[in-house]
């Protein structure tokens, strides 16, 4: 008897996982897919999502059409709350950026993490370079470094939030070289980039695209890159690794996301998406354009790649003196 | 020589049916997004963006453009009809533009305000045309001291804005400042004044208050007269539609502090045009025979700030467009979309780009006159507006304004927002206190907050920093605004006691 029911349930079983991976290879989306966004319309992430939209309608990769809402505020806590209302809604998916990790660590009004949301997978690193006014004395790294360790305090980088990569850097390399600078913040990228071409700091981080022309302009020299290899555009630059500096640099990713309760079908279809979408000309064109590093990767292991910058963060807030409140 | 070859060069490609086609698209596109509060020209460029991919890049800048600056004139009209901002950059038009109004001068409001933005928007494709290059280095110039000064000279203007009583206007000033720290801090990333609310995060943004203390005060105070509420006077007859020409010649001064004030905190990357607007009104208020008539409905109260909206354009595409560097949020997207397109903005963009260039420039003085077309002509429909009874209007404007709020953001917190700082505008309005100083104090005093920070972790915290040559200069004209009206009060006691003794 209990034999026989055990086989009963052993093929009830067997036909549940036939069925799911049918179901795995069939779903695809009936409606209009949201991809919910931390940003107003034009902030970073929404124009990401905007381009991802208009390259997976050309490249035909999707039976309906996707559309982007922007649900701002909170350094990404009231979009994760949005996409975590959505409970098990298999057409809605989010952008998330290294903000919604960092933001959570140092505010405790978000109720909800980018941990309460199911990963579904990583788009892209963004990599960066420092750079000094052409005409700064400054050829190297370590001509920098060594100023800010004989006199302490007096140089200057611009930037943008204290827990933004461009304080996490000057941290580990203060920390790890025993150099001193002064770390002042901007809002926007555009004026982090007036302060440097007006002389009124020394270095900055700064994005290899928006370098990029500044430097054939003979503006400003680019004297390292925070990458794992040396980027295309910038041949002559050492890694922080290559110039002796082997610190953490916490990449900065671009990943998708998912509620939490989404069927594993609904989860899977997209991971496959964003997999096809990384090898279509329209992808490495627009990678190519914005000089960014290729940064895909499956659900599982963007859920470790989270976790771990977490760790980083929170080690180097730590060492900052910011206030860590989880 | 070769600036007229180049301006030629960019007539012939901004002369093209497709060009034309696309200019006039963008500038009717940015004139009715102008007219919708809440949606701005940011939003829509960036939801636009993805069809432009589809077209040729020349037509689609033209376009984006068109709708840049195409939105700066439609932003006055319900400010002046409805006491509801259409953009940041509009909400100083509402002190004069609906006094104007309900005098039954809605249609000369109008008006001016188009005639005012054609003179300083053309103003500013002229400068941007002439003088960009010098201009671009000396905005490198500017940094956070001078930006500290140039926002306490704009908060000094706060005498100029008040009413019946300073200490009134400074109270309101102050909660505009205080409204101003809420959010991450973003030196600190702490959090100020969020109450455990993951919206507060981010701050408020401005419009919300704007839209709020204005337009939804007026609804609350005009419910509860007595009365039925006034249905304001419709002018009749075209000549009552449009400006006087003694209200051409009242604004002579506003046309000329719009279009420089305007122009030059625009090339600005740390400024915008909400202060700009803010600025010359201040400006034109100081140094107007008869400042006893702002808030009332004086006519240069509408010029001098929708002109220098317009000639901010021009300024803050000469960072963009000359050395790459994005002042505000649309020009941001701006750069964002002319990569896309396959563009490398920066500084050897012109050099690269001539034909974008001049086919831009050429564009937007075409775009400036198809505006000046356009609106002068709505001026007559919009002003039929007005013959909608008070039942009818209030729940309207009611409408209007929630739906702008929501749908930049789609959150009901900001609903909830918004009928606050509505109650806020009542109450003001109750106890006498002016709403224009809490909204400067709002628009300013983040930026002087991060600006002083920033200068004082630039010089390791030595405040002689603030005493550079350019905004010592600054500051002492601030000095100067706030010391002279105790000296006119202090002459108007002595005169009382001379007056007594004799």
């Amino acid at each position: 008897m209990k034999l026989a029911a055990m086989a009963v349930r052993a093929a009830v079983g067997a036909a549940a996982i036939a069925a799911a991976a049918i179901a795995h290879a069939d779903w695809a989306p009936t409606k209009t897919v949201d991809i919910i966004v931390h940003t107003g319309p034009g902030g970073g992430n929404d124009l990401l999502a905007r381009a991802v939209v208009t390259m997976i309608e050309k490249e035909k990769l999707s039976p309906v059409r996707m559309q982007v809402i922007n649900k701002p505020g909170g350094n990404g806590a009231v979009a994760a709350a949005a996409i975590y209302e959505k409970k098990d809604d298999p057409h809605t998916i989010g952008f998330i950026t290294s903000v919604w990790i960092a933001g959570p660590l140092t505010t405790s009004e978000a109720k909800i993490t980018v941990h309460d949301l199911k990963p579904i997978a990583g788009l892209i690193l963004e990599p960066a370079v420092f750079a000094v006014r052409a005409d700064s004395p400054f050829k190297t790294l370590k001509d920098f470094i060594e100023v800010a360790k004989a006199k302490p305090g007096t140089l200057k980088q611009s930037g943008g939030s204290v827990t933004s990569r461009d304080n996490i850097v000057r941290q580990s390399l203060q920390h790890a070289t025993g150099a001193k600078w002064q770390f002042v913040s901007f809002q926007g990228g555009g004026e982090r980039l007036a302060a440097l071409l007006g002389g009124h700091v020394d270095i900055m981080v700064i994005e290899p695209q928006e370098a990029g022309e500044q430097v054939r302009a003979g503006k400003i020299r680019v004297i390292a890159q925070l990458t794992e290899k040396r980027l295309a555009g910038y041949p002559d630059a050492p890694t922080l690794k290559e110039a002796g500096y082997d610190v953490t640099t916490t990449p900065q990713i671009r990943a998708v996301v998912a509620p939490p309760q989404q069927p594993a079908e609904a989860s899977a279809y997209y991971e496959k998406l964003f997999a096809k979408l990384k090898d279509t000309p329209s992808w490495k064109k627009y990678i190519h354009d914005n000089q960014l590093e290729e940064g895909f990767s499956t659900g599982p292991e963007l859920k470790k790649t989270i976790g771990q910058i977490e760790k980083e963060l929170r080690e180097v807030y730590t060492q900052a003196g910011i206030k860590v409140v989880r | 020589m070769e600036l007229l070859a180049g301006l030629l060069h960019g007539f012939q490609v901004a002369l093209t049916p497709a060009a034309l086609m696309m200019c006039v698209v963008g500038v009717v596109l940015g004139t009715v997004i102008g007219v919708l509060p809440g949606l701005g020209p940011s939003a829509t460029i960036a939801m636009l963006l993805p069809l432009t991919f589809k077209l040729e890049p020349t037509g689609a800048m033209i376009m984006l453009a068109g709708i840049y600056y195409g939105a700066k004139y439609g932003g006055s009209t319900t400010s002046i009809l409805l006491n509801v901002p259409g953009e940041s950059s509009s909400v100083v038009t509402c002190i004069d533009g609906y006094q104007m109004a309900r005098k039954g001068r809605a249609g000369p409001a109008l008006g001016m305000a188009a005639i005012a933005s054609f003179i300083a928007g053309t103003f500013g494709v002229v400068a941007l045309m002439l003088v960009a290059p010098p201009l671009a280095r000396l905005s490198l110039a500017f940094s956070a001291p001078e930006y500290f000064a140039l926002m306490v000279l704009g908060l000094a203007m706060v005498v100029l804005l008040a009413g019946e009583s300073l200490t009134k206007a400074l109270l309101a000033m102050f909660v505009g400042l205080w409204i101003a720290t809420m959010g991450t801090d973003l030196f600190s990333a702490t959090s100020r004044f969020t109450f455990g609310q993951a919206e507060l995060l981010g701050g408020i943004d401005f419009i919300i208050v704007a839209i709020g203390v204005f337009a939804l005060g007026e609804v609350l105070g005009a419910l509860e007269g007595e009365k039925p509420a006034e249905v304001l006077p419709v002018p009749k007859g075209w000549r009552n539609l449009m400006p006087t020409w003694d209200d051409m010649k009242r604004c002579r001064f506003a046309f000329v502090n719009g279009s420089l004030v305007g122009f030059f905190i625009g090339i600005l990357p740390g400024a915008g045009s909400t202060i700009a607007s803010f600025m010359s009104y201040g400006i034109e208020k100081g140094f107007s025979k008869h400042p006893e008539e702002f808030g009332h409905g004086a006519i240069e109260g509408v010029a001098a700030p929708e002109g220098a909206n317009n000639a901010e354009t021009g300024g803050a595409l000469v960072p963009l467009l000359t050395l790459g560097i994005p002042g505000s949020n649309t020009t941001a997207i701006l750069l964002a979309a002319l990569v896309l397109w396959g563009f490398k903005p920066g500084p050897l963009f012109i050099q690269d780009s001539p034909e974008l260039f001049w086919g831009l420039v050429a564009s937007m003085y075409i775009g400036n006159v198809l505006l000046l077309i356009l609106n002068l002509p709505l001026v007559a429909v919009f002003a039929q507006l007005l013959r909608i009874p008070g039942y009818m209007m209030y729940p309207l404007v009611l409408g209007v304004s929630i739906v702008g709020v929501y749908s930049v953001s789609s959150s009901m917190f900001h609903l909830y927002l918004l009928a606050g700082f509505g109650l806020l505008g009542y109450v003001m309005r109750k106890l006498d206190y002016p709403s224009a100083p809490l909204v400067l104090g709002l628009v300013l005093g983040d930026s002087m907050e991060k600006a002083l920070r920033q200068s004082l972790m630039m010089s390791g915290g030595e405040i002689s920093i603030l005493f550079r040559p350019i905004p010592s200069v600054l500051l002492a004209f601030a000095a100067l605004l706030l010391v002279v009206p105790l000296f006119k009060k202090f002459n108007a006691v002595r005169v009382q006691v001379i007056d007594k003794e004799a």
